[in-house]
C-alpha cells in the first residue's frame, strides 16, 4: 500500500536525521578536546552526508546516512603555555568546531526530523480517514 | 470487494437453515461449503487475520528489541503504526459485514 510505502520511506528520513545528530552530538560534545600529546593534532570536527539510495521492497528511494567525512579546515590555536598539550612556542591546537555551526545545524536537523514526522503523522490520519469511510 | 459476497452467502447459508429439518447439520455444511470457496466471509476474515498476526508479530520483536536497547525507537514506532492501521481497518470490515448479517437477521420472515 502506498500510503505504508510513505510511512516508510519517511522513517529512513527520520533516522537519518537520528545520524545527522549523533555526528553534530560528537562535535558539540568534543568541541574542547585537546590533543593527548603536545603538538598532536586534536579531534577533528566530522560532517554527516546524506545518499539517496534504492530500496527494492519500497520501489522508492529512501535517504540514509553516507560516509561521515572530516572537516580540513584549520584548527582554532590558542596561546596557553601552562597548558600540558601546549608545543614549543606555547600554543594549544582546539579543534575546528564552531559552537554557532554546530547550533543551526543541529536545528536544521530538528527541523527536518519534524517534516518526516509530520508526514507521517498526515498519512497516517489519511489511512485513518480511509478507515473511517467503512465505520460510517 | 467482499463484504456484499459475504453478506450474500451469510443469507444463503441461513435460507438452507430454514429449509433443513436440522439445522445445526445444515450449519456445519454451510461452514464446509464457505471455506472451500475464496469469497466467503470466514476465509477473507481468516486471511486478514493472518496478515494482521504476521505484523503484530513483527511490531512485537520490534518492542521486544527496543526493551533489550537493542532497536531504533523509528523502527518501533513505524512497526506498531502499521499494525495499528491493519488491525483499524481489518476490524471496521468486521463490524461492517456483522451489521449486514444482523441486519438481515432481523429481516421478518
Amino acid at each position: 500500500m502506498d500510503f505504508l510505502k510513505s510511512m516508510q520511506i519517511a522513517a529512513s528520513g527520520l533516522r537519518a536525521q537520528a545520524g545527522r545528530m549523533r555526528v553534530i552530538s560528537e562535535n558539540i560534545a568534543n568541541a574542547d578536546s585537546t590533543p593527548a600529546r603536545p603538538g598532536a593534532d586534536p579531534y577533528r570536527r566530522k560532517i554527516p552526508t546524506f545518499t539517496s539510495e534504492f530500496d527494492r521492497a519500497l520501489d522508492a528511494r529512501v535517504v540514509g546516512v553516507g560516509k561521515v567525512t572530516t572537516d580540513k579546515s584549520d584548527f582554532r590555536v590558542k596561546y596557553e603555555p601552562g597548558h600540558p598539550a601546549a608545543d614549543a612556542s606555547g600554543n594549544v591546537k582546539y579543534p575546528n568546531v564552531n559552537a554557532l555551526v554546530e547550533m543551526t545545524d543541529m536545528r536544521d536537523a530538528q527541523r527536518s526530523y519534524e517534516a518526516n514526522v509530520n508526514v507521517i503523522s498526515a498519512t497516517r490520519r489519511m489511512i485513518q480517514r480511509t478507515i473511517d469511510i467503512l465505520k460510517a | 470487494m467482499a463484504t456484499p459476497l459475504a453478506a450474500a452467502s451469510a443469507y444463503t447459508n441461513i435460507a438452507n437453515i430454514g429449509r433443513i429439518a436440522d439445522p445445526s447439520a445444515a450449519l456445519a455444511g454451510a461452514t464446509g461449503a464457505g471455506a472451500k470457496s475464496d469469497t466467503s466471509f470466514g476465509s477473507v476474515l481468516k486471511e486478514a487475520m493472518d496478515a494482521i498476526t504476521e505484523t503484530g508479530k513483527k511490531s512485537d520483536t520490534q518492542a521486544r528489541a527496543m526493551a533489550n536497547g537493542k532497536s531504533n525507537m523509528v523502527d518501533v514506532a513505524t512497526a506498531v503504526a502499521e499494525t495499528e492501521v491493519a488491525i483499524d481497518a481489518v476490524v471496521a470490515v468486521r463490524d461492517k459485514v456483522i451489521a449486514a448479517y444482523e441486519d438481515i437477521m432481523k429481516m421478518p420472515i
